[in-house]
């Protein structure tokens, strides 16, 4: 019975999304085409230990397609350890390049540095494990043409998903393109995300640059804007792909980080947010809609283990002297009768086949290439079964006031 | 009004409008579930008496007749496990399947009787096993006797197994408790007339049968 309300809220939340994307400014977002104005843009690549992946980045914002003359790429090394500086190096003459370096002070750092010195209209960060496509930019700078918006986000997809776990998650990061795109056309959105995301310079230098953020000062800036009383757009079809861990462990603790920072910017400076009135569907329905998830993923994955283990507990109690041939085989006839359809197990259903709608919807929307079944197969069977460990940990963390390292 | 107070709403709806759905197919199921169990027994029921009629015309037994009798009991075993799963679905204080219950009880009594004068009448030695449960949260050991009886029925299909909710309230089963001299110490089993009582293993159940009498073979009625 505990598990109904929240399986209500999910279904409700989901149809308000679907609701918002039919309705008129979600439309007229889609419909919106490529503007003709070419503002001074500079990309800020902060990077820690990059050397894997930063040549390939730089690479991928210097195929974008847009005048070179308006286009500045400023890659800086945050005091790397590794063969990052050397990395670096390759780009030290092409014109549309600056490179910097300076001691490790964390990504908000490296990005002010970057802010300093670049007198571009527009500002842009893109992690140094991301890549985009090359007409990423004239979308995303096609939103800057409404003079209401500060700030612009991307649709992020996962830079070829190779095991399953990747998998899950580009089905993930594609249920957050239609999220997104939802939310953006209310001006719900409480993040602008590492991997290409935009904003006026002008309105990030008055609101103070970038700030720690409890290691998410991706969130942190979203939300200060918010707070501000400006708005978020996103551009849908403004493709980036960005690396994603490869492992459960690696998983987790990226993940204990977002969540983690959440709670602590929301429940602390921020929480003037939440049931704001003022800030509309951001205040009355994201915010709460996304602490209630943390709550309710780590209620029902107690409730789900603690039914799990009583019954399993009673099927062995009952089993036991039975010969194991007979004990843990199904003895009911494959019979329309035995359909084991309860008013649970249907609901859950629903949640689920909107979900699958949703991520589908926004592979459409973002027209992202690639083969998405695999991902829907695993987010299906995997999700559910590792976001509670993250929640607990990160809720934990921040109940404990616990805090860990980047990378640990 | 505001384009975000208008969508909640039309959300609110639609999840108003899915959740009765939902209620109305599972109600929907459920309906199915009595109504199936409903013509199961009324089949069940013809059976039984034309069984019974059978034995009064022919006056002495008609032991050819045997094939119909364990048919018979297969099919009310088979009633049996549907009615405990509607039972479950639908809970036990549900007045539809109290109603299936004692009707599901009256045709075990009489498909018992038929056994035993058809035993006494054609020689054979069937074995039977009565069993009385409770499902008020007062016998801790049902559930274990049950599936322990379901593996044995199963296992061998000679063996005649009648399951009884020692609280029904149903007087043909008053009536019988009282005939079979069964406590209310449950659960309670009559195992070729012999009673026992409580649960412990398996192993320790099987001893409480006569020699031979769980056995694979073919039934002899």
């Amino acid at each position: 019975m505990l598990a109904y309300p929240f399986l209500f809220i999910a279904i409700f939340f989901e149809s308000f999304v679907l609701v918002t994307l039919l309705s008129k400014p979600a439309r007229e977002a889609r419909g919106r085409s490529l503007g003709t104005a070419i503002p001074s843009v500079a990309i800020i690549v902060p990077c820690w230990n990059e050397a894997a992946t930063v040549t390939e980045t730089c690479n991928s914002l210097l195929a974008l397609d847009y005048p070179k003359e308006k286009l500045e790429i400023i890659l800086v090394d945050d005091g790397s350890t590794d063969a990052t500086p050397e990395a670096m190096t390759r780009f030290a003459g092409h014109p549309q390049v600056r490179i910097i370096h300076k001691e490790n002070g964390g990504k908000h750092t490296a990005l002010n540095a970057g802010i300093a010195t670049t007198n571009a209209e527009l500002i842009g960060c893109l992690d140094a494990d991301s890549f985009v496509e090359t007409d990423a930019l004239r979308e995303i700078v096609t939103c800057f043409n409404n003079q209401k918006v500060v700030a612009t986000t991307a649709a992020m997809s996962v830079h070829k998903p190779e095991n399953i776990l990747q998998h899950m998650q580009n089905a993930e990061y594609t249920f957050g393109i239609t999220l997104r795109h939802a939310f953006a056309s209310i001006n719900g959105l409480y993040v602008t995300p590492g991997p290409f995301s935009f904003y006026r310079r002008n309105i990030v230098e008055k609101l103070g640059g970038f700030r720690y953020g409890h290691q998410t000062e991706d969130m942190e800036m979203a939300l200060r804007i918010q707070h501000a009383g400006y708005e978020i757009e996103n551009a849908p079809r403004a493709r980036v792909y960005t690396k994603a861990p490869a492992t459960i462990m690696g998983l987790i603790k990226q993940r204990t980080r977002w969540t983690s920072g959440f709670l602590r910017n929301i429940l602390g400076e921020y929480r003037s947010l939440i049931g704001s009135r003022r800030h509309g569907a951001l205040g009355m329905l994201v915010l709460p809609s996304a602490l209630l998830a943390i709550g309710s993923g780590i209620l029902i994955f107690f409730l789900m283990l603690f039914l799990f283990a009583k019954n399993a507990v009673a099927a062995f109690e009952i089993r036991s002297g039975i010969p194991l041939s007979y004990a843990f085989l199904p003895h009911e006839f494959i019979d329309w009768f035995y359909l084991p359809a309860s008013f649970y197990i249907l609901l859950a259903i629903i949640v689920l086949l909107i979900s699958i709608t949703l991520i589908t919807v926004g592979k459409r929307i973002s027209k992202t290439p690639g083969n998405i079944a695999l991902g829907l197969a695993s987010y299906t069977i995997l999700y559910g079964l590792i976001v509670p460990f993250w929640l607990i940990r990160a809720t934990s963390d921040v109940a404990r006031g616990k805090r860990r390292g980047w990378r640990y | 009004m505001p384009l975000v107070a208008r969508n909640a709403l039309l959300a609110l709806f639609i999840t108003i409008a899915l959740a009765g759905t939902v209620a109305y197919a599972i109600n929907y199921l459920n309906n199915a579930r009595v109504a199936e169990l409903s013509a199961i027994e009324e089949q069940l029921s013809i059976d039984s008496l034309s069984l019974e009629t059978q034995f009064s015309l022919l006056e002495a037994a008609p032991c050819d007749s045997n094939a119909s009798s364990v048919t018979l009991t297969t099919e009310l075993a088979d009633f049996g496990s549907r009615l405990s799963y509607a039972e479950n679905q639908l809970g036990s204080d549900n007045p539809q399947v109290i109603r299936l219950k004692e009707r599901y009880s009256l045709l075990e009594i009489r498909d018992y009787l038929i056994t035993r004068r058809l035993a006494a009448a054609c020689g054979t030695k069937p074995v039977t096993v009565l069993y009385f449960y409770s499902n008020a949260g007062d016998c801790s050991d049902c559930d274990k006797a049950g599936y322990a009886l379901s593996y044995l029925r199963d296992t061998y299909p000679s063996l005649r197994v009648y399951s009884f909710d020692y609280n029904l309230d149903l007087g043909a089963l008053k009536t019988f408790i009282a005939v079979t001299k069964v406590q209310d110490t449950l659960p309670a089993f009559v195992i070729n007339g012999k009673h026992s009582y409580g649960f412990t293993s398996l192993e320790d159940f099987e001893k409480q049968f006569p020699k031979g009498a769980l056995s694979t073979s073919t039934p002899t009625l």
